[in-house]
């Protein structure tokens, strides 16, 4: 699988590069600012851009900006956006209701290097990797009448991971269950949220993550 | 600039003008009288009538009176002598009529001057000197028309040729050369077409263009001018009429009459528009009592009425400034003193106190706007002071904005250098550590793999910790995420259910950051006061500020009190420029608005 790394920081870069490599993917550009960046992905059309959300001159959120634009233009691109900070509406703003090739992580994540790896893996499958801070924040909200409170807490770390963007199977690793019993959570879920079952994984997180915003 | 004199009249020769006064009206009255006979006597009916033969002294008089009156008021202004000597040569004209041929011949002569007085005392009008140069040749050809007609007429006149509102009867010029009746009939005509047609017709149109081309002011001032206008006009007309119809028509006698009233007014009217700023003087003590009730904002007003003058402006001399400001404290520029403004500067123990910006025609009547000023004195001292203050308060208001924007630059700054620097390397460090462990794998000393693992996670606690701090300085997702991300994130986090409507678009760090703290801020006072159930944050823009609204459901009573949260928020709001209402009734809820200019 083909990377291109974007982030101004050398050191982390070089860090990343490395843990990549080993990790069995292919470094095909580094990038030290969003410009940079755009060209690289327009060059060598990696699998997964990997971009820091600040970057120079502003170090506000060019990084964002160009994850959006790539997004837009190169829709095969899987974009994973690390971010200094974890706010839900952020992601949520970058996201825009297309879950595939798209993720959104903390960038401590990238010490929990086998979970990183695989989120890498599963953007550029174009499957979604959400941080679980994002997924705990739009679980935790306060709502009127809240019907997650019906969840068990069983289904609840489903959902949650479900919302993550892990497949069944995933799941299954994650929660070291069979998969005939995630299978039974997720349609309990599905049924006490009173979401249609959604018929693939994107459409699977896009129905939960709406119904989270919601 | 002109600084005020105080008000000097001269009055050594006081008794002795008095007397030269009493000597001029009671020969005015006789010579009237006399007049008023040798038109009687020497015109037969129909051609006068006691009534019109009054009404010519009536007009005269009234002349007579007006300029008397103007001259003791105003004595250094020539319009009183012009006006009473108007009067003396409409009444001189009358002894034309006389049949004895030196009385007749000199006033034949001479009483034609009657008409160029009038109008040299309308265009003289209001200060006694005519200073335009068209009217001044205006007048001076009126002037040797006036005398150049009656002496062609004398010396061609032989008793043959019928005089113009004469009796048929002959009289008798001294000055004869040679008789010509034809010719002596012919100037005569010519005389009324010119003297009496084209020049009265000039003398319409100068009138309107000094009313069109005076400044507001002095337009008011020179409306009494109309009634002088009318009045030409009314004359040419009649002299139209007399010199080309064969029969008068009936309308004649009521523009006979009409043209004598105007005639007669004109005067009257002119002494009221001169003595008008001695009528201000009233206004002065009005003006007393007024600014007694008034604030130094309504100071210009008060003095721009008393003046008469709408276009005054005052500003005010503030000394450490070295400069002149206006009443709100800005800098004003103080125009030369010219024809278009004029410059009155008003002073205090040797110091500039204020200046006034005036209509140029108020330089004519310096003891009104002494008047004014003297009454003003204490308002305008105060005036002074208010404006100085103001003049503080917007400085203090600025560096205000300017130490918040700057404290709001450094917060930002600061959580920037935390994530861009330390948290990097700290997280690049950690990786490193990472990398190192995976790399020893299976075979690795178990104390050493332990050691690099425990150091991996007190690197990331120190993130965490980072990352917690420089939140606290400035929230991170406002720089990333803008002002709807940061208000999500806000909300996310509240005990209490917050609904979110705010506009996408980024706008100028300041301005989020404001916002940003209001809607917190608000948010906090709702979890801990308001007992609410609900709460909403809006944000949307209109008419270049932003409006931040948070609107709960709670126990209501909210009030921004020295030192609490919200009297904190209401100062950032006002150092950005903006404004913070809190409404909030026990029982009903709290609605908190925050406006803050806004121009990206």
């Amino acid at each position: 699988m083909r990377v291109v790394i974007a982030d101004d920081s050398v050191l982390l870069r070089e860090g990343l590069a490395r843990v990549l490599s080993e990790g069995g993917f292919e470094v095909v550009a580094q990038a030290a600012n969003a410009d940079e960046l755009k060209q690289a992905v327009r060059r060598y059309k990696p699998d997964v851009a990997i971009v820091d959300v600040r970057m120079p001159p502003t170090h506000t959120d060019e990084g964002a900006r160009a994850a959006v634009e790539i997004r837009a233009q190169q829709p095969e691109v899987g974009v994973l956006v690390l971010s200094q900070v974890i706010e839900a509406a952020h992601a949520l703003q970058l996201f825009s209701e297309r879950p595939e090739g798209f993720g959104y992580l903390l960038k401590d994540r990238v010490l929990e290097i086998d979970d990183f790896l695989e989120a890498v893996r599963r953007v550029g499958r174009g499957g979604t990797a959400i941080d679980p801070e994002v997924i705990g924040q739009l679980v935790g909200r306060r709502r009127e009448d809240d019907p997650l409170e019906e969840l068990t807490k069983r289904e609840r770390e489903v959902l949650e991971l479900m919302a993550q963007g892990l497949s069944n199977r995933g799941i299954c690793e994650k929660l070291v269950v069979s998969p005939k019993t995630v299978e039974t959570h997720v349609n309990s879920i599905f049924g006490k949220l009173g979401l249609m079952p959604a018929p693939d994984e994107h459409r699977r997180v896009l129905a939960v993550l709406a119904f989270l915003r919601a | 600039m002109r600084p005020v004199v105080s008000d000097g009249v001269v009055r050594d020769d006081w008794a002795v003008k008095r007397i030269v006064l009493a000597f001029l009206a009671g020969a005015g009255v006789v010579l009237g009288v006399l007049a008023y006979r040798v038109q009687i006597d020497n015109l037969p009916y129909p051609l006068t009538t006691q009534a019109r033969a009054m009404a010519g002294v009536v007009a005269a008089w009234s002349f007579l009176a007006a300029g008397l009156i103007a001259w003791l008021r105003r004595p250094g202004n020539r319009l009183g002598p012009l006006m009473v000597a108007t009067c003396f040569a409409l009444l001189a004209r009358q002894f034309r009529f006389s049949h004895d041929p030196l009385a007749f011949t000199v006033f034949f002569l001479f009483g034609e001057l009657a008409w160029p007085l009038v109008g040299h005392v309308a265009l003289a009008y209001p200060f006694g000197r005519v200073t335009d140069r068209l009217e001044k040749a205006f007048l001076a050809v009126v002037y040797v028309v006036a005398l150049a007609f009656p002496l062609a007429v004398l010396l061609t006149y032989d008793g043959t040729a019928r005089l113009r509102f004469l009796d048929p009867l002959p009289h008798e010029s001294l000055l004869l050369v040679s008789g010509n009746a034809g010719l002596a009939d012919a100037l005569q005509d010519i005389y009324g077409v010119v003297g009496y047609g084209v020049l009265a017709a000039a003398f319409v149109l100068l009138v309107v263009r000094k009313l069109v081309r005076a400044t507001p002011r002095a337009r008011r001032v020179l409306l009494p001018l109309l009634l002088a206008a009318v009045a030409a006009a009314l004359w040419a007309v009649l002299n139209g009429i007399l010199t080309f119809a064969e029969t008068p028509p009936p309308i004649m006698d009521d523009l006979f009459w009409w043209q004598v009233i105007s005639l007669t007014a004109l005067p009257v009217a002119l002494l009221v528009g001169l003595l008008r700023a001695r009528l201000a003087r009233a206004h002065v003590g009005e003006l007393v009592v007024h600014l007694e009730q008034s604030s130094p904002e309504e100071l210009r007003d008060e003095l721009a009425r008393a003046l008469e003058d709408p276009t005054l402006e005052i500003a005010f001399w503030l000394p450490e400034r070295g400069a002149f400001v206006d009443s709100e404290g800005r800098t004003f520029d103080v125009p030369e003193d010219g024809p278009k403004r004029a410059v009155t500067r008003l002073d205090q123990e040797g110091e500039p106190l204020a200046v006034l910006v005036h209509d140029p025609t108020l330089r004519d009547e310096p003891e009104l706007v002494e008047g004014v000023a003297a009454a003003a004195r204490l308002a305008l001292q105060n005036a002074r002071l208010h404006a100085e203050v103001s003049a503080q308060l917007a400085k203090v208001k600025e560096s205000r904005a300017r130490i918040v924007a700057a404290a709001d630059e450094e917060r930002r700054r600061i959580e920037r250098d935390i994530h861009d620097g330390a948290q990097q390397r700290l997280v690049a460090l950690a990786l490193e550590l990472r990398s190192a462990q995976r790399r020893l794998g299976e075979e690795a000393d178990p104390e050493l793999d332990k050691l690099l693992e425990s150091a991996a996670d007190e690197l990331q606690v120190a993130v965490d910790e980072l990352r917690e701090l420089a939140h606290g300085i400035h929230p991170g997702v406002l720089v990333q995420g803008g002002l709807a991300a940061a208000l999500e994130s806000l909300a996310s986090k509240s005990p209490v259910p917050v609904t979110v409507d705010a506009i996408q678009e980024r706008l100028p760090p300041e301005v989020e950051g404001t916002a940003y703290f209001v809607a917190s801020e608000a948010l906090t006072n709702v979890v801990k006061h308001a007992d609410a159930t609900k709460a909403s944050i809006r944000a949307a823009r209109a008419n270049g500020t932003l409006v931040i609204e948070v609107e709960d459901d709670g126990v209501g009573g909210a009030a921004a009190r020295d030192g609490s949260g919200l009297s904190g928020l209401a100062d950032r709001v006002e150092a950005q420029g903006g404004r913070l209402r809190i409404e909030s009734t026990a029982g009903s809820g709290t609605r908190i608005v925050g406006e803050i200019p806004c121009v990206s």
